[in-house]
């Protein structure tokens, strides 16, 4: 009886899923496969696209002006994900031991920014680093530095604001395996004369990994994609990868173009994830994310 | 009962189809299609008093994005666009923009013939000018101590890390041209290959690109010099009136926003009402002075301020100077582009 009724509920729950289904197949692999077919057609000569087959698109990209765009943002994310993974880690790791109240206030905090939209809250930045803004005042106050400083539209505050956007997902990624974490097997290590810093490297680390994967890919996939970030911190001076499709989008027109760029940034962040199960199955420790 | 729950599904969805078609038509309306805050909303709200037609205002964010809907509705759902020139002239050629009927628009002869006749219309038969501008440089004279002539002073060394400029592709290779001495428009690939390695050199004195509000930067003393667009001129002036403005030695460039009423536009009769309420003289007045371009109807300079009729009224001789940036061929557009991500990347 118990058995029966339980497969009805599940042919049901079948049915309810349709619409998701029909809405990823329209919405997600149809754009997917005409930016595909469009990678492989040419720009007309004025407007729009004519139906003749070519691969120019992707030799194009390997010319060195549009190459070293996807080496600028590659550079930029494997940054961004080093610096999200210093400072995250800790946070994450700390905040896993703290008091059931504390880990509540703190996920409030790491939260509550994501209440306001990203772009707003990379204006604010802009209001810290502009000549004579907050932060030049502070240093001037403490008497650091003697005038203004031109920090904004820069690399650093680039990085800065990039760190910033993606640093809630590494810490919660961190967290989440940190919680989880058999702290008994910490102790077993110290007790077999483990020192602390080996008990963490040999323990910890390795319990943990999963977490630290997971934020890597949460970090640095959306990072190789956010251009708005090095738009407005980098006062339009950044070519990345979403400049450059956009750019030919909008500007040049050239959609072929355009649609090959991003079929080949989706093949590279796939190949991220594709490692990403790669290295935690041979681990085997995906059972712990 | 899975097949009825299916049905009321399917009903569902027919039901709200159906409400859709049901508000469309019958109601007097306006589908006005421009960038965002770019028509004021006391003049919409005047027109829709005066002739109960209710206007719905869309807006998109670049021209591109405006004919490539155009393109999509077959030049319907629109009942009046307000674009750039060379975007113009594509539509015109794609068969997406309809003849005005003049009889239907009195105020016609408002219109100030300088801002007509231009490329992309010669026989004003499609378009009504909105916003012509010219950009300049604007200089802060506290902190330049050079004398700021045209677009080569931009290059200038000691301008290190202090000028903005528009992130406008076509703009900028353009006056790169022009200090080489050759058009905007020039098809000569070697021409544009010299223009592209004489841009490099500009980097080193790039402090910002940008697009809106680059007064802001000159205003906040972030940058000493900026190339702007009209609009930003003017209110930059108007924030400090120490501001040099420079008419650029080597010749102006010239742009016009205009209207126009798309080939299958579905309350024609109400777009041509709008151009003809736009085109009255006061009107015309309180839509210059709010959105900081010239002035193109010749109806409406009496009632401009008077600080306005400075910044807003632009001499006769000096238009026929301007030149428009108009579309080049794809071998020329895809090098421009080239050369514009190299400047970009020797930026940072």
């Amino acid at each position: 009886m118990t058995i029966k009724s339980r497969k009805k509920n599940k042919s049901n729950l079948w049915y309810g899923v349709i619409p998701l289904y029909l809405f990823t197949l329209t919405f997600v692999c149809g754009p997917l496969i005409y930016m595909l077919v469009l990678s492989f057609l040419s720009r007309a000569e004025v407007w729009g696209v004519e139906k003749v087959f070519t691969l120019s698109n992707y030799i194009k990209i390997f010319e060195p002006v549009y190459f070293n765009t996807f080496i600028e943002s590659l550079k930029l994310a494997l940054l961004t994900t080093a610096i999200t993974l210093l400072v995250g880690y800790p946070f994450g790791y700390f905040m896993a031991k703290l008091s059931s109240r504390g880990k509540k206030v703190m996920m409030l905090l790491v939260i509550v920014p994501f209440w306001t939209n990203a772009l707003i809250r990379m204006y604010g930045w802009i209001i810290i680093f502009r000549s004579n803004g907050l932060l030049d005042k502070l240093l001037m106050g403490l008497g650091l530095t003697d005038k203004p400083l031109k920090l904004l539209y820069s690399f650093p505050a680039v990085l800065v604001g990039m760190v910033y956007a993606l640093l809630p997902f590494m810490i919660l990624a961190i967290y989440s395996v940190s919680e989880k974490l058999d702290w008994s097997l910490v102790e077993a290590a110290r007790d077999l004369g483990a020192t602390r810093l080996q008990a963490f490297l040999t323990i910890t680390i390795k319990l943990t990994l999963p977490g630290i994967l997971s934020g890597v890919v949460l970090v640095f996939i959306p990072s190789m994609g956010l251009f708005f970030i090095a738009d407005i911190l980098g006062g339009g001076k950044f070519m990345l990868v979403g400049n450059l499709i956009r750019d030919q989008v909008i500007t040049t027109r050239n959609w072929p173009f355009a649609s090959a760029l991003s079929v080949l940034l989706m093949i590279l962040t796939s190949l991220i994830i594709w490692i990403y199960r790669r290295v935690t199955h041979v681990k085997d420790l995906e059972g712990l994310v | 009962m899975k097949y009825s729950r299916l049905v009321c599904l399917a009903a569902a969805v027919l039901l709200m189809a159906a409400l859709t078609a049901c508000s469309k038509g019958e109601k007097q309306e306006l589908n006005l299609y421009t960038w965002a805050e770019y028509v004021p909303n006391d003049v919409i709200a005047e027109f829709e008093e005066k002739t109960g037609i209710k206007v719905n205002y869309t807006s998109f964010e670049t021209n591109e994005e405006m004919l490539a809907k155009l393109e999509n509705t077959k030049g319907g759902d629109y009942d009046l666009v307000i674009a750039s020139d060379y975007i113009i002239k594509i539509a015109i050629d794609e068969g997406l923009v309809s003849e005005l009927d003049k009889t239907k628009i009195a105020n016609f002869s408002n219109i100030d013939p300088i801002y007509q006749g231009f490329f992309y219309d010669s026989d004003n038969k499609y378009t009504v000018p909105y916003a012509p501008g010219i950009p300049l440089i604007v200089y802060n004279p506290d902190q330049v101590n050079i004398d700021i002539t045209g677009y080569e002073s931009l290059w200038d060394p000691s301008l290190e890390d202090s000028v903005g400029i528009m992130d406008t592709e076509r703009v900028i290779t353009g006056i790169t041209l022009k200090t080489l001495g050759h058009s905007f428009n020039t098809e000569d690939l070697s021409a544009i290959e010299a223009a592209g390695e004489k841009l490099l050199k500009l980097a080193p004195n790039i402090r910002v690109l940008s697009q809106d509000q680059t007064q802001d930067y000159l205003i906040s003393g972030e940058i000493s010099v900026a190339f702007l667009f009209t609009s930003q001129v003017a209110l930059a002036l108007q924030a400090n009136p120490n501001f040099k403005v420079v008419y650029p030695k080597e010749g102006l460039g010239f742009g016009v926003d205009a209207l126009f009423i798309p080939s299958n536009a579905p309350n024609r009769d109400n777009a041509h009402k709008f151009l003809d309420f736009i085109l009255d003289g006061e009107i015309g007045a309180r839509i210059s002075s709010q959105i900081y371009y010239l002035c193109p109807n010749k109806a409406a300079y009496q009632y401009l301020p008077e600080d306005f009729q400075k910044s807003l009224v632009i001499s006769a001789e000096d238009i026929p100077q301007g030149e428009f940036i108009q579309d080049v061929n794809a071998e020329a557009t895809e090098l421009h582009n080239k050369i514009y991500t190299a400047f970009k990347a020797a930026l940072d």
